[in-house]
């Protein structure tokens, strides 16, 4: 087994190694490839439901921090603040009736909700949660992640094809080269953190970074800190998110490329959409803001084994859910501050958009990309605080 | 047992895909097909070890030409009637004898020529099972970094044509009747 | 059974088929309970409470086929960069740097001279149809 993944994490335990081989004795072949099976399968149960969960909640938030920075209530009849809004709000598109209109595709207006849910859904298996829990620690990661999200776009574009309306087809059309688009910018801001990390995977990206800010990509160098901007405004971009929102301008668009759907289809849509959130904001906090490390080499647990004298496993795994509080916590951050932004930047036009993307966003990636690499071969790797602190020292000690 | 399972998968999503791209009649219908038929190439990639091909497959064809060819068609105003205009059946010169054996002749002979390459993968070919988990991408990197680097700077100047190009024939044309 | 593991890429179909099965479930699930009575209006395309006029699926304008040609060229240049920047690192602890940093200094500029001269002419321009047609009536938001 030599995939780092949550199967590798918990094959270091006893328990794994006592059913591993009473399974392996009963059934009468080598149960490695099934209990990893099953552990894969209940753990992307398990991420699945809590990402439900995120994506409803983030519907609750969003209305909730709207209100706030409006000064108005938000949703506060159903459950305690109005939390359990969510919940009525998906028996509701449940029981809502599905209609579909006579001059529509009907095979590809079912199939694009599904598109834009596996494309979200697969992206998920390489987020890093924490060092230990992540699904598929893929040598190519990032990239794969890449790839499975443009998945998206194709979604969003057929469900506006599909539904045979004008607001539908324009949004689709919009949402697909904005989405494309921006994927650019993205993908070339992310080229830079590699060339800093030196690989593909998820765990080396974060492994490359500290628990502490001055560690962190972000404040590496200069060149790092503008892609940072760079990927979270084409990131804001690829998930349709407001100021980039215009496959969805209500204003001019009714509802964009789902205005045809209604019912669970719709809900689909809004759940990908959240969920992708979720997502751009990880992989955000997972290149450029340490991931899931936590400060003083805590994550690991040899710090309570030593200090403590814990259980090795019991502070391990203590250590695992530091990892994943800093690491859900970060994200959380950067998920309200996308919302925050909603209600803050008016919307672009189509023409602002694509000068934004290819005039501005593109070359500075660009930039970037080259900065990062001279400054890679200038300084030897070293990160801008590294050089400070050395700098300081060794004028310390030339007194 | 779980690379049998990829395996199959893979492959009775990309022949599947395949086969309903020529069979369906709708052009959106079989770009969608396309898409399912690239990820299974994508997972036969990914099957051989070669994992940065496979994401590659997916970021460029599944992502990117996949979307080219959606926007294609709605260049050509999508597919109005449904149906094929051009169909095979509206061609004159097609459906007689003469078509069926030249296309029969063909057949035969790109089969004998696909039997004959595939023979030797077919009676175990060693390499295959000799494939580790090593990253390719690194082993990709040195290469492009060291060998091969003239054409790695040759792709770029391939790209910067194929940039020029699709820029210069996308450019309207200054109006006859001006 | 060789020395390949493909059990990485057991979460990724996992995950697929969750997906397929949280979408499906959910539709069937709501074929059960909800109601469904279509009329000839409900199903009319949305257009302001006015009868569609034609259909959606017209001629779009090229600038989009132009946006997803330019697309892929950067998405192959971003393919081939992925594994020169992913072993730029190791080749600067060797003292390789330097020349790896020259290569990837050329493929840049080479792609951003195509980017240079795009701007230029003017390909970048969104609303290029309305500055450029020399005919009296602007075909700027026909169509976007």
């Amino acid at each position: 087994m030599n995939n780092s993944t949550v199967v590798s994490y918990f094959s270091q335990s006893n328990e794994f190694i006592h059913v591993h081989a009473w399974l392996s004795k009963a059934l009468g072949f080598d149960a490695t490839s099934l209990m990893a099976f099953v552990i894969f399968a209940v753990i992307a149960l398990i991420i699945v439901g809590a990402m439900a969960t995120i994506g409803g909640l983030g519907t609750y938030a969003e209305r909730k921090i709207s209100a706030d920075l409006q000064a108005r209530m938000g949703p506060n009849r159903v459950g305690p603040f109005g939390l359990l809004q969510f919940l009525a709000d998906g028996v509701k598109m449940i029981m809502k009736e599905d209609i579909i209109t006579t001059n529509a595709d009907k095979f590809t207006f079912n199939l694009a909700p599904v598109l834009c849910m596996v494309g979200v859904f697969a992206t998920l298996a390489v987020v890093p949660y924490s060092s230990g829990f992540i699904l598929a620690d893929l040598n190519v990661g990032i990239f794969y992640l890449v790839g499975m999200a443009s998945l998206v776009g194709v979604g969003v574009f057929l469900g506006g094809y599909a539904s045979n309306s004008k607001w539908s087809m324009l949004g689709g059309m919009r949402g697909a080269s904005q989405i494309i688009s921006y994927e650019i910018p993205a993908t070339i801001s992310i080229i830079a953190i590699v060339l800093l990390a030196g690989g593909l995977s998820m765990k080396t990206l974060v492994g490359a970074q500290g628990g502490l800010p001055h560690e962190w990509f972000l404040f590496h160098n200069p060149f790092a800190f503008m892609a940072f901007f760079v990927y979270f405004i084409a990131g804001l971009a690829e998930t349709n998110r407001a100021p980039f929102d215009l496959p969805e301008a209500e204003s001019e668009l009714v509802s964009g490329y789902h205005t045809e759907y209604s019912g669970m289809k719709f809900g689909l849509f809004a759940l990908a959409e959240y969920i992708e959130i979720f997502v751009v904001c990880g992989v955000a906090v997972a290149l450029f803001l340490g991931g899931y490390k936590v400060p003083f080499d805590l994550g690991s647990g040899a710090m309570l084994v030593e200090k403590l004298g814990l259980d090795s496993m019991l502070s391990q795994n203590i250590g695992q859910l530091l990892e994943l509080g800093a690491f859900v916590s970060k994200t959380l951050v950067l998920y309200y501050v996308v919302i925050w932004v909603r209600w803050t930047l008016p919307r672009l036009r189509v023409d602002q958009l694509m000068t934004l993307c290819w005039k501005y966003l593109t070359p500075i990636a660009l930039f970037n990309l080259i900065g990062c690499a001279v400054w890679m071969y200038a300084f030897n790797g070293k990160s801008i605080f590294t050089l400070i602190f050395s700098a300081a020292a060794s004028g310390h000690g030339g007194h | 047992m779980f690379s049998n399972t990829l395996f199959l998968l893979s492959a009775v999503l990309t022949v599947a895909g395949a086969l309903m791209v020529v069979y369906t009649k709708n052009l959106m219908h079989a770009c969608i097909y396309l898409l399912a038929s690239f990820f299974g190439i994508a997972g036969l990639y990914a099957c051989l070890g070669a994992d940065f091909l496979a994401a590659t497959q997916l970021v460029v064809y599944a992502g990117g030409v996949i979307i080219l060819m959606l926007f294609a068609i709605m260049l050509t105003g999508g597919t109005g009637n449904k149906v094929n205009r051009y169909g095979l059946e509206k061609i004159p010169a097609m459906g007689n004898k003469k078509t069926y054996f030249t296309a029969g002749f063909t057949a035969i002979v790109s089969a004998l020529i696909l039997v004959k390459i595939t023979m030797s993968a077919m009676s175990g070919n060693p390499a295959v099972a000799n494939l580790t988990n090593e990253p390719t991408v690194e082993r990709l990197g040195t290469i492009l970094a060291t060998d091969h680097i003239l054409a790695f700077e040759i792709s770029s100047v391939l790209l910067l044509g194929a940039l020029v190009g699709a820029a210069v024939i996308s450019r309207p044309r200054k109006e006859i009747h001006d | 059974m060789s020395t390949l593991h493909l059990d990485v890429y057991m979460p990724v179909v996992i995950l697929i088929a969750l997906a397929l099965l949280v979408a499906g479930g959910s539709l069937f699930l709501g074929s059960l309970i909800r109601p469904h009575n279509p009329n000839k209006l409900k199903e009319t395309a949305y257009e302001c409470g006015e009868e569609p006029v034609g259909t959606a699926w017209t001629n779009f304008n090229i600038r989009f086929y132009v946006i997803a040609l330019i697309f892929i060229i950067f998405d192959v240049e971003s393919a081939l960069m992925f594994p020169v920047a992913a072993v730029f690192k190791k080749f600067n602890e060797i003292g390789l740097g330097g020349t790896l940093l020259m290569s990837i200094l050329t493929f840049v500029s080479v792609l951003l001279a195509g980017i240079v001269y795009c701007w230029k002419k003017g390909d970048l321009d969104w609303v290029k149809s309305y500055t450029q047609s020399t005919s009296t009536t602007p075909t700027y938001g026909k169509k976007d």
